[in-house]
């Protein structure tokens, strides 16, 4: 009987089905393609929830899966690779499917609102952008190799090119659209890199090992470099010692992840990729593009676990990424510049969860972070609809009244953003911090300071989230209406609405699948998440798959040397602390806001940080000094290049060229036409010939 | 009492140096094609010469087959002479230079 298994490549060939028929046939559709987008992001939704039955034991018995399905390049003699496509499927894979699916399709109802509705033209394309978008995005979640995931994850990046550029004859998209396929390119080239490195190091990219009748039949990457390093095993490591070149591999992978993750430094791309349509951001943050980074550290997270040097890198960029982007968001003006900054900010905490070895934690965030911030983005639609596609929060204002359905789903999200309890920001990201605190008392050498840095970073974001965030509702919704479109918003309909209800009750709620605060003050077994990921003690997946907590967790204490130490008042003290430091520090941003913003008529306060404001306005110049690093550095060196290819390179090539151009238009000359002279020329040689044998004998030597 | 070989390859020495020369100066392609005749006719005696010498019948047949050549090669070079007629109103080589480059 064929499983639910067996479906899985169904999950991202239907958006990809619905992506050629939105393409091709999308202009004879009453509504240019959405029906196609939304049949097929149903029908993954519901192959997505069929899996995670699956996984969870309740349809079937097999709770993971990991099989190659297709052999693209089949290598010949020993030692040679072979390339395959294939699925794995194991919690985290069900999980991510399950939160991609559900954000796609209800993006793509979503955009019955925000671009049918309005009227846009070149809607097929649009739809057909989506569908490619959400079928790479699959493709990439169930991936069971790293070849297969860089493939996809290259679609993503060429997706996300075509729909942030949709509007391709405004000045502003294509620029944008640029800007994030070049950068995130950028970080792509090291991601190669480190693909070509892992395949030639350990002769596979197998992300869990491959089990054939109970007996391994093909291990994965991240089992053998555990093997390696425990002495089981040996790879070549082209003279280094082992973890260094794993270390290397890792960070090789890393720049992948910090270009589409949009961390810092890459995470300029991200701000002007605000030039797509509303949809199209919402989908990129919460589920698509940005995630993928994140998922990927995650997949391969028994690799980077065997590095400490990598992990204390990935904990202080995404620290540093959360407090820097959170600052900056501190002082824009238009809507989705807001939340644009607040991503960045999010995917830090996430990063700095990986890092810091809360593994929950982090697949937790990146959950709760895809329900609530799909909602600010289709919620920030809904808002952009009614103003008319003005953004400027500072034209905003009243809209609490006219549009409640909007506000109070808004105001979910929100308060999930700022960390407010209840809602899931909350749950999540006290526990990515609680994890990077325990982990930095209880880490050894110098991983221990790290942690407590990169925890100190976040933990000071926290404060400005809430403020950022308590702004751009203070301004979007209360007060007085600041323009005459605020006064009269345009409507939206229940397409609208309809995903902003579910996404709100989202937000509210799903942060209860793993509330660790709760589990334990109380010793109730509600830790849903870490239960899911934990696997089984004895057998199951983890003893297939080896990508379990378990596994992890050995990892983490024996190789990288992280433990948990609870400094104030054992495990209940500590997770009390924490959680009170950043719910206090939250409420403390979201009173600042709401002191300064919170009033009838609230002005800009901007003004009051003086250079800084300047600094934060120009985003720490960091797009300067980006094309700086392009103009400044790139074209000179490019054009160096360029004169030693033509001067030297072609030099060379040219210069044998017209030598024997040159000598052949003087000895054309012989040829004069007339047979005589020929005949003259070839008498004269054979007798010379003749001559020479005579001299020397007919004998040369 | 049979004439030593020496002077039969003496003779084909002469014509075949006859030949050369009549290649090498003249400018009619009528006269090119009797010398390369009397080139080839020149090798036909030295083959006839050598069997001669030798005692065998191989050169001998050699020469047969040559002088098929020879009766080849004079149809197609008339052919040729012609063409060059017909485009150049005569049969000086020297007019027809403009094939090289």
């Amino acid at each position: 009987m064929a499983g639910a298994y067996d479906f899985v490549p169904a999950i991202a060939a239907l958006p990809f089905v619905a992506f050629l028929v939105s393409l091709f046939f999308g202009r004879y559709m009453p509504k240019r393609g959405a029906e196609a987008g939304i049949i097929a992001t149903a029908g993954s939704l519901l192959i997505s929830i069929w899996t995670a039955l699956t996984v969870a034991g309740i349809t079937g018995s097999a709770t993971s899966y990991n099989e190659n399905l297709y052999t693209w390049v089949a290598g010949v003699g020993d030692g040679a690779l072979t390339l395959n496509l294939g699925v794995l499927v194991d919690p985290l894979t069900a999980l991510m499917l399950l939160i991609v699916s559900l954000i796609s399709l209800l993006v793509h109802v979503f955009s019955l609102g925000y671009m049918n509705d309005e009227g846009e033209t070149g809607l097929p394309r649009y739809y057909a952008g989506l569908g490619l978008f959400t079928a790479s995005m699959l493709g990439f979640v169930f991936s069971n190799n790293l070849l297969m995931a860089f493939m996809f994850f290259e679609l993503v990046g060429l997706c996300s090119y075509l729909l942030i550029g949709f509007w391709f004859r405004d000045d502003g998209p294509p620029s944008a659209a640029k800007k994030a396929f070049l950068v995130t390119r950028f970080g792509d080239y090291f991601f190669l890199v480190g693909v070509v490195g892992i395949f030639v190091t350990f002769g596979t990219g197998l992300f869990a090992p491959l089990t054939e009748g109970g007996s391994v039949a093909a291990e994965s990457f991240p089992v053998i470099a555990d093997q390696v390093l425990n002495g089981e095993a040996s790879v070549e490591t082209f003279g280094f010692g082992a973890q260094t070149w794993f270390t290397i591999l890792g960070l090789l992978v890393l720049g992948g992840v910090i270009g589409k993750s949009a961390q810092f430094p890459l995470h300029t791309w991200l701000p002007d990729a605000m030039e797509g349509p509303t949809p199209v951001s919402a989908l990129i943050h919460a589920a698509t593009m940005v995630a993928a980074g994140v998922y990927l550290v995650a997949r391969m997270y028994g690799f980077y676990l065997l590095s400490p040097t990598a992990l204390a890198i990935i904990a202080l960029i995404g620290g540093f990424t959360a407090l820097f982007a959170a600052s900056m968001g501190v002082v824009k003006q238009e809507l989705k510049q807001v939340l644009a900054y607040s991503t960045i900010s999010q995917y830090g905490y996430m990063m700095l969860a990986l890092g810091t070895g809360g593994y929950v934690a982090a697949v937790f965030h990146l959950t709760t972070h895809a329900i609530f911030k799909a909602l600010l983005f289709l919620g920030a639609g809904s808002v952009i609809i009614a103003m008319h596609h003005n953004e400027n929060m500072w034209d905003m204002g009243g809209l609490k009244e006219k549009m409640p359905v909007t506000y109070w789903t808004f105001l979910s999200g929100s308060l999930a953003l700022a960390g407010i309890v209840p809602f899931a920001g909350f749950w999540s990201k006290d526990e990515v911090l609680f994890e990077a605190l325990i982990h930095g008392f209880g880490s050894e050498g110098m991983l221990g300071p790290i942690f407590l840095l990169a925890y100190a970073m976040g933990l000071l974001a926290v404060f400005f989230t809430g403020f950022y965030t308590f702004r751009m509702v203070y301004l979007t919704f209360h007060g007085d209406a600041r323009s005459d479109t605020a006064r009269d918003p345009e409507p939206v309909r229940w397409n609208v609405k309809g995903p902003l209800a579910v996404l709100g009750i989202g937000a509210a709620t799903v942060g209860l699948i793993n509330m660790k605060p709760v589990a334990v003050l109380t010793g109730a077994e509600i830790d849903f998440l870490h239960k899911w990921v934990h696997g089984p003690d004895e057998g199951g997946w983890p003893a297939a798959l080896s990508t379990d907590l378990v596994t992890y967790e050995e990892l983490m204490d024996g190789v990288a040397g992280i433990s948990s130490s609870y400094p104030i008042g054992g495990e209940q003290g500590t997770l009390l602390v924490s959680a009170a430091l950043s719910l206090g520090l939250a409420l403390a941003g979201v009173l600042v806001a709401r002191s300064l913003y919170g009033v009838d008529e609230p002005t800009e306060h901007t003004d009051r940080l003086g250079g800084v404001k300047t600094v934060l306005m120009h985003n720490y110049y960091q797009d300067e000094y980006q094309v700086w690093l392009a103009q400044g550095v790139t074209v000179p060196l490019a054009r160096a290049a360029d004169k030693f290819d033509q001067g030297v390179v072609d030099g060379v090539v040219n210069g044998i060229s017209s030598v024997s151009l040159f000598t052949g238009s003087r000895f054309r000359r012989i040829q004069s036409g007339l047979v005589t002279n020929y005949a003259a020329l070839m008498t004269i040689s054979l007798v010379l010939l003749l001559v020479v044998f005579v001299v020397f004998g007919g004998v040369v030597n | 009492m049979a004439i030593i070989t020496e002077y039969y390859l003496l003779l084909s020495a002469a014509v075949f140096c006859i030949g050369l020369y009549g290649i090498l100066t003249r400018e009619s392609a009528l006269l090119f094609l009797m010398s390369v005749e009397l080139m080839l006719n020149a090798a036909n005696i030295n083959f006839v010469a050598f069997a001669f010498y030798w005692g065998n019948l191989t050169g001998q047949v050699f020469s047969l087959f040559t002088m098929a050549l020879a009766a080849a090669e004079v149809a197609i070079g008339i052919g040729i002479i012609l063409v060059l007629y017909r485009n150049f109103d005569g049969i000086d080589v020297t007019e027809a230079a403009t094939m090289r480059w």
